[in-house]
């Protein structure tokens, strides 16, 4: 590699070598500071905040970065800076705003304050994963982006160590994860033994010759689907979930509900449009390369996802479990509009996913306001809560009314283009199935506000105040899901410019 | 004819034979004449002390991966070490930039106080004492006994 080719990967890198920056600045920080630590979460929102500005500058410029292979005509990279990466990123950064935002007032991460530099520290280290992971298009990087992921997750599952849940949920995410990355790198190992290369495009390229065995890259495919399934919370990759969500500390648990299933999203769209699709036709459906039937599996998965998730979340007496459940049943409608493999079914998925991120993080601070204060976060404790804390009740309803995706908030905006996208693919049997599973999922979604509501309070319900800054917060995640449910325009034509992936 | 793992195969089978047939003729072959002091565990040239089965400092652990770490960086400036001159400015950064975060790695141990190395009065806990004692004490004062001797080794 010369020096001129290295030069211009690291300038499309720029967001991600600025995340390091800052990544080495917090744990210097971190090291002088001895005591009052109350600077470093700033820190940490400025640092995302800088990345965020660069990665919308260059937003419409694509190229690879780290030419590593290449046929006769083209030369592709590791890397590929693209505009499905670059909406990917965004996501992810400016969720991770949040979730510092939301740590700074969690009564959770005040108590741990004198390690709070780690704590941030191993956030950055998450977020360096995903912004690679979401561009990488070289089998190796993708195991080492998600490798970064994991790891620095598994930690923060467990990194207060007030209760013995938080250890458990680490233990937890940490063996299911392990044994799924193994199973994903033998997978990897496969296609490798396959085809010769572990890059995506030239993947494609050997998919189509004639000499592929069909039965042991049936095996190969189903094995990396076992990693990334792990990241989406489909099922059956989905054990950890219910545990680790209600184990680990509200706030990371609201980032993994959001931002590690976005990278394992765009992980997927990748992996899939990149080395599965022959071409795209003009009416905007994919055309697979017919060694393996994608969207069987998906449809599969998003079916038993999407059911499993929605009737054990009936069960569930604690939010932030049936919210953990929740969650994976909105992976399963995500699956769906992937499995109608379009460029509709992209967009949907990228419209489910900005809608997706503002209602699950605002019902996830809720829980997380109300159990700082009650220490409790069983729905019979929500008792008359409506009446003795208006302005987190009503939130709360918009939020979880957005989440059923009943109009005119922004969940319903987003399961209509996704079960446009669906009717479009002509999958009706599933649609039907889908739009049930709503319905199941509102029993579930109202019966919280049945007891904040209809329930008198008890003797032992706490009247909750928010602080001011907790509500400003919160306003900044509720008035977003009740505009886009009534102008949603802007959205829209923001991601439908955002779905070109390079080199497709 | 054999595969490409039909020969790895055929290596595997010689590697297993060849270490067994290797034991076997050693064992025909030698002297057998065992002692007290041949039969002990080798500890560093030391007299062993105590039983085996203790709980090992976890600073052992850290000392570990610091030393992994550097060990690892070595291997990784000696390609640069030979090329570095062909790059000129943008090179030699590149390698100072990676000593750099190195660096800050080594100091951020040293601040935490993962090199700090306190040593209490060594307590040696011999197995067959231990169990002696927490069978002869109630159940509270066993937890006090355990987490003692977990803070003086």
């Amino acid at each position: 590699m010369d020096l001129t080719s290295l030069n211009n990967s690291l300038r499309l890198i720029t967001p991600e070598i600025i995340l390091s920056i800052f990544l080495v600045i917090v744990v210097v920080v971190d090291l002088i500071l001895k005591s009052n630590k109350k600077v470093i979460p700033y820190l940490a929102v400025l640092g995302f905040a800088v990345t965020g500005i660069v990665v919308i500058s260059s937003l419409d410029s694509s190229g690879f970065a780290f030419i590593t292979a290449s046929t006769s005509s083209k030369q592709f990279g590791m890397f590929a800076h693209d505009p499905l990466g670059g909406f990917f990123k965004l996501l992810i950064l400016s969720v991770s705003i949040f979730i510092v935002l939301f740590t700074i007032t969690s009564s959770e991460i005040k108590q741990i304050h004198l390690r709070s530099g780690e704590f941030y520290a191993l956030m950055y280290g998450m977020v360096l994963g995903m912004m690679v992971l979401v561009s990488a298009v070289d089998l190796i990087l993708i195991y080492v982006a998600l490798e970064l992921l994991s790891l620095s997750s598994y930690v923060l599952a467990g990194f207060t160590k007030l209760r013995d849940r938080n250890s458990e949920a680490a233990l937890k995410y940490m063996i299911y994860g392990v044994v799924s990355s193994g199973l994903m790198l033998f997978g990897i190992s496969i296609v490798y033994g396959l085809t010769g290369t572990t890059n995506l495009y030239l993947i494609n390229s050997l998919l189509q010759g004639p000499q592929i065995n069909i039965l042991t890259l049936l095996f190969a495919v189903l094995l990396i689907m076992a990693g990334v399934g792990f990241k989406i919370s489909a099922v059956p990759f989905h054990f950890w979930t219910p545990d680790v969500y209600e184990g680990a500390p509200i706030t990371i648990t609201a980032y993994l509900s959001v931002a590690s299933k976005a990278a394992g999203f765009a992980l997927l769209i990748r992996v899939i449009q990149i080395g599965f699709v022959s071409f795209v036709g003009s009416d905007g459906f994919w055309n697979l390369i017919p060694v393996f039937d994608w969207k069987a599996l998906l449809v599969l998965l998003s079916v038993l996802t999407m059911t499993l998730g929605n009737l054990s979340a009936l069960w569930q007496n604690n939010l932030k479990r049936m919210l953990a459940y929740s969650s994976i049943a909105h992976a399963g409608y995500l699956i769906l509009a992937l499995a109608t493999l379009s460029t509709q079914g992209v967009v949907a998925v990228l419209i489910y996913f900005i809608f997706y991120a503002l209602m699950n993080l605002g019902a996830f601070y809720i829980v997380m306001i109300i159990a700082d204060r009650t220490g409790s976060e069983d729905i019979d404790d929500y008792d008359g809560l409506g009446y003795t804390s208006s302005f987190l009740g009503v939130s709360l309803i918009i939020l979880l009314v957005s989440l059923v995706g009943l109009p005119p908030t922004a969940g319903f905006i987003g399961k209509l283009y996704l079960f446009i996208a669906v009717l479009d693919a002509e999958m009706y049997v599933v649609a039907v199935i889908a739009v049930l599973n709503t319905v199941v999922s509102l029993y579930y979604y109202l019966r919280v506000l049945k007891h904040m509501y209809l329930t008198k309070a008890s003797d032992s319900t706490q009247s909750v105040r928010a602080s001011g800054g907790e509500k400003i917060i919160l306003l900044l995640l509720v008035v977003p899901t009740l505009l886009f449910g009534i102008y949603f325009q802007p959205i829209v034509d923001f991601t439908k410019s955002c779905i070109t992936v390079l080199g497709v | 004819m054999l595969t490409e793992f039909g020969k790895i195969f055929v290596f595997i089978l010689l590697a297993v034979a060849f270490v067994g047939i290797a034991i076997f003729a050693a064992k025909l072959i030698r002297p057998h004449r065992p002692t007290q002091e041949k039969l002990t565990t080798y500890e560093c040239g030391e007299n062993p002390e105590g039983t085996p089965w203790v709980q090992f400092n976890i600073r052992f652990y850290v000392v570990a991966l610091i030393f992994l770490i550097f060990d690892v960086e070595v291997v990784l400036l000696f390609p640069w070490a030979l090329t570095y001159q062909d790059y000129g400015l943008y090179g030699f950064l590149a390698g100072i930039i990676f000593l750099v975060v190195l660096g800050i790695g080594m100091a951020y141990e040293w601040q935490k106080g993962d090199l700090e190395w306190a040593r209490p009065k060594p307590n040696i806990p011999y197995l067959s004492n231990l169990i002696k004692k927490n069978t002869d004490q109630t159940s509270e004062n066993i937890i006090v006994e355990q987490t003692e001797t977990n803070q003086t080794t």
